[in-house]
């Protein structure tokens, strides 16, 4: 039997449909939980955190929402070594709740997706990430090529990793930064980051490997039909670019 | 201006004629009530028997203009009908005032409009007209921000993608920015819900649900319907609505909720967008249009603040509002689903939704409050048609000037690079990125990947729609009446350029003061000119906006401003045919037809002359090529397509161009024959090469070249014109440009407005 994950819908969450859509596209059991649903969160098997404005931004991206009480949930099953997968405001999220670095306590963050640089203004743009550790650093990335390259959408007002320099030097020595922003034949330099994010970041892990938080949406460009440049004949209805990592993500849940 | 004594807009005629049908004096509320119902915002007095010309009806149109939005059907799945809805709306007046909340307020009415039809907002999209902003310290400056600001945090955190969009500068703007929004959102037909109270609905529940009343917006409609002065910009603030993007996201999908409640149970009931006039707006005219009246008592609704004035809970424009017409013993549910489910009184201070009144069968529109009647009027004196029959004159189209336009010694590469740089050619890039495009995950084109937005909205189903804006304020200087027509043939050539089938438009008229005959009379040959052009392509109109007094104390109105958007859709979204180059060695046709008329284009306003031929539409040869689009697309000819628009031909091969110039991608240039090559003189090279006459450039592999040409055997107006290379650079004949240099002198310009 397959393992279920629950996407979670905090208020002001704007992804929720999208997301659940593509993790059954792509062989996951998923299902929304509402915030007024928050207890059913422990009989799920793993967490995935959707984009949007959760809580309006208020404070900073995900400061509020941390504190929610379907976090209580989320960080007990993170400590159990369920699988957890927060993207845009849902990984600004995780990184308040101190889950991704995991490197301080919990709901006491040591990094931030703070405002874009050079200019603090939402951008919409693609983006190609690229795998910056090893498959085998996280059961989530086991279904990827070495240096994978997977487009997305950056749509983010507040997308740019910011820590110490002490904090910095940590993610990089730990092999915390899993995805890095790239162009699209895989180089990488700093014109391929959309915001100035500390180490070209766009995705960072926990030290266990079983939290992700991820600034682009890959499920934006999840079916050929986002792509009609990209596709190879007429199959526009099947999963495909950004789709690979939520595969390799359900097939981690599900293993 | 408005009346000193009163503070209402009413005219002395209308108050004599509300004081006769009543028999008495009007109350203060009904005052008011009278005031915002019978404004041009709400009433169209002024322009709605001018309106009556417009072609409303059609295989396609599934709901044309009655309701708060118009459907349009695009296709069937799993045995189900689909249909788009879409509304199209203007909020000029706020925006120039407050731009960030008065654009923002435009998204979001706009989506309500959309909502409250039954459907999911799937699309929005914003055709934009702001003044000078090259002073960075300057008014016009700070509303072209604000309002690009207020559409992006408003749409942004409602999670629907901007999928469509255009934006002009002129001088004539200065004093009123149009700010025009368009929504557009997904049905099935059998699920359409009704902006009225149904059959059998006498006794039934009004529910309001939303923000808290409170004090701002209060005289909107009214304010939006005179003429902007400087002295009471102070006083127009407090006639802004304060938006609330979080609280419309949560009450969306709440909504949503009582969607699949009410289909789970298959009952039929009413649910209509609270806009202008409010409260007593939108319950007079749910209840009138289902021949009902309507019962309703302020003292129940749910206030942000206390001791409001009851003309003001009852007509002022709080925003983030809908109301219901529910059968009493399903009310209970639908509270639940929106006070505990979706939590909207922790959402925002004192929102939920409550039972604020009943339908009644007497046809009366009763409000009381504390105890009293404070308002008792005949329901249809109070929402039926009034009409003001105003005069107007024809406007003077200058004759043409017959000769060519002299341009000597300026060489291509300046005249190329000045257009390029043109307000109205250059990159969009940096505005439209501030909005999301790709939320809902079902964006096929998002902005500047084709002439159209298009998406794939229905899950598991090929089907696409197309959506598109157009309307040229310098061809509407010359001509309103061919610049309307032209208006309607952009926005359905970019439906076209994409691969898709036009089904339908919708209309926002924004014009000057309709009691200046010239004014009036720009409106009304633009009417004529809108629905000329719609006839011929058989698109019809389903929704639409009137916004007139977009003139400044001064006197000083806009430019003739008729907008409109197209829908296309797809039965096979697989056909979708997107902008750039693919490949170096393809051939690429002109479809169009060259015209020695330069009236209007980017060209002559850059070099400050006038001449005042518009390009001609010959709808016979159009359609013959928008029928070879179709066919070309549909065999997977196409490579790449792009509409011309401003700039003209050179101007499209750069656009085509310009992405594959992007790090990791192949660089793709062009080489163009010598115009006269293919124009055999019919007209100068200029004129071929800049002229905006619309048409296509199509890119198309070598070996489809044959199967291309047998299409287009019949079809007059294709040119081939040159070929794809393999380096970046633009060549005409012997001349030979860098794109890359091209590129950053088209994307320079609004980099500096919107970084």
């Amino acid at each position: 039997m397959s393992k279920r994950i629950a996407v979670l819908v905090f208020p002001g969450t704007n992804s929720e449909e999208e997301t659940v859509r593509l993790l059954r596209a792509c062989g996951g059991d998923a299902h929304l939980v509402h915030w007024s649903h928050g207890k059913l969160l422990p009989g799920f098997d793993a967490y995935v955190l959707p984009g949007g404005f959760a809580y309006e931004d208020r404070i900073r991206a995900g400061a509020i929402a941390a504190h929610d009480e379907m976090m209580d949930y989320v960080i007990e099953g993170a400590r159990a070594g369920k699988l957890v997968y927060g993207i845009c405001n849902g990984a600004q999220i995780l990184l308040e709740a101190g889950l991704v670095p995991g490197t301080g306590e919990v709901r006491r963050p040591t990094a931030a997706f703070t405002r874009n640089g050079p200019v603090p203004h939402f951008i919409n743009t693609h983006v190609w990430l690229k795998l910056a550790v090893d498959p085998q650093r996280s059961p989530m990335l086991r279904g990827l090529e070495r240096d994978a390259l997977i487009p997305a959408w950056a749509s983010h007002g507040e997308g740019r990793l910011a820590a110490s320099e002490a904090e910095l030097r940590a993610l990089r020595e730990g092999g915390h930064v899993a995805f890095v922003y790239a162009h699209a034949d895989g180089s990488v330099d700093d014109t391929a980051i959309p915001n100035q994010a500390a180490l070209g970041c766009a995705a960072l892990v926990n030290r266990e490997g079983n939290v992700l938080a991820m600034m682009p949406h890959p499920e934006r460009d999840g079916w050929t039909f986002n792509h009609p440049d990209r596709r190879r004949g007429n199959a526009i209805l099947e999963p495909s670019g950004g789709a690979v990592f939520f595969r390799s993500f359900v097939q981690a849940v599900n293993a | 201006m408005a009346n000193a004594a009163t503070n209402v807009a009413l005219r002395p005629d209308e108050l004599q004629r509300i004081a006769e049908k009543l028999g008495r004096e009007p109350t203060v509320v009904e005052l008011h009530a009278f005031d915002a119902q019978w404004s041009e915002h709400c009433s169209y007095k002024s322009s709605r028997h001018h309106l009556k010309n417009l072609p409303t009806t059609g295989p396609s149109v599934i709901l044309g203009p009655a309701e708060d939005s118009g459907i349009l059907y695009i296709g069937d799945h799993n045995g189900e009908r689909y249909g788009v809805v879409i509304a199209h709306e203007s909020h000029n007046h706020p925006s120039q005032v407050v731009p960030f909340e008065g654009a923002a307020t435009g998204i979001g009415g706009i989506v309500r409009d959309v909502v409250c039809m039954g459907a999911e907002v799937i699309a929005v999209a914003d055709p934009l007209r702001f003044g000078r902003v090259e002073d960075p310290s300057s008014h016009q400056r700070y509303v072209a921000q604000g309002a690009v600001d207020g559409i992006s945090a408003y749409g942004n955190a409602i999670g629907v993608p901007n999928i469509a969009g255009d934006v002009y500068f002129d001088e004539r703007f200065d004093d009123n920015c149009l700010v025009n929004v368009v929504a557009m959102g997904l049905v099935k037909e059998s699920e359409i819900i009704h902006s009225y109270a149904p059959k059998d609905a006498n006794g039934w529940d009004i529910v309001l649900v939303g923000k808290a009343t409170d004090p701002s917006g209060f005289g909107g409609a009214s304010f939006s319907s005179l003429t902007l002065d400087a002295a009471d910009e102070e006083s127009n603030k407090g006639a802004v609505q304060v938006p609330d993007p979080f609280l419309k996201n949560v009450l969306m999908r709440a909504s949503y909720r009582v969607f699949a409640y009410l289909r789970e149970r298959k009952l039929t009931v009413g649910f209509k967008d609270l806009g202008a006039g409010g409260i007593m707006g939108c319950s007079a005219e749910i209840c009138s249009a289902g021949g009902y009246g309507a019962t309703i008592d302020l003292d129940a609704v749910n206030l942000a603040v206390e001791n409001l004035k009851p003309e003001v809970i009852a007509i002022g424009e709080t925003q983030e509002r809908l109301i219901w017409v529910l059968p009493p013993e399903i009310t209970a549910d639908v509270l639940r689903i929106y006070n505990d489910e979706y939590t909207l009184p922790e959402i925002a201070h004192n929102a939920r939704a409550v039972v604020i009144g009943k339908v009644t069968s007497d046809p009366r529109y009763v409000l009381r409050y504390r105890g009293e009647t404070v308002m008792d009027v005949d329901i249809e004196f109070l929402t039926g048609s009034i009409r003001d029959e105003l005069p107007y004159t024809q406007p003077q189209v200058p004759p043409g000037a017959g000769e060519r336009p002299l341009v000597t010694g300026v060489q291509l590469d300046e005249l190329l690079e000045r257009v390029l740089g043109h307000r109205d050619v250059c990159s969009r890039e940096y505005l439209y990125r501030r909005y999301d495009g790709v939320v809902r995950g079902c964006t096929v084109l998002e902005r500047g990947a084709g002439d159209a937005g298009v998406l794939a909205p229905v899950p598991g189903s090929p089907l696409g729609v197309a959506l598109a804006v157009a309307g040229n304020p310098r061809f509407a200087k010359l001509d309103p009446q061919l610049a309307a027509e032209h208006a309607v043939y952009e926005a359905v050539r970019a439906v076209v350029a994409v691969g898709g089938r036009p089904v339908g438009l919708t209309d926002c008229l924004n014009f000057g003061n309709p009691r200046k005959p010239d004014h009036l009379g720009e409106f009304v040959v633009a009417i004529d000119g809108l629905a000329r052009a719609a006839a011929a392509f058989g698109t019809p109109y389903v929704s639409g906006n009137v916004s007139l007094y977009n003139e400044s104390a001064g006197g000083k109105a806009i430019p003739a401003s008729p907008i409109v958007a197209c829908v296309g859709a797809f039965d096979d979204v697989s056909r979708v045919v997107t902008m750039p180059f693919k490949a170096a060695g393809s051939i690429l046709y002109f479809i169009g037809r060259p015209q020695a008329a330069l009236g209007g284009s980017v060209l002559l306003d850059e070099l400050g002359r006038h001449e005042s031929v518009l390009p001609r539409i010959d709808y016979d040869l159009v359609r013959a090529q928008h029928a070879l689009m179709a066919r070309a697309a549909d065999a997977n000819l196409l490579r790449a397509s792009h509409k011309l628009g401003n700039g003209g031909l050179l101007v499209a091969l750069c656009e085509m161009a310009f992405p594959t110039l992007r790090r990791g991608h192949a660089p793709i240039g062009v080489q163009l024959d010598e115009p006269w090559q293919w124009t055999h003189g019919a007209v100068g090279d200029l004129e071929a090469l800049f002229a905006e006459t619309g048409g296509f450039v199509v890119e198309v592999a070598a070996n489809d070249v044959e199967a291309f040409e047998g299409f287009a055997d019949d079809v007059e107006g294709v040119w081939e014109i040159g070929v794809t290379i393999d380096r970046p650079v633009l060549a005409v004949d012997t001349e030979a440009f860098d794109l890359h240099r091209l590129r950053d002198v088209w994307s320079a310009p609004l980099r500096e407005v919107y970084p």
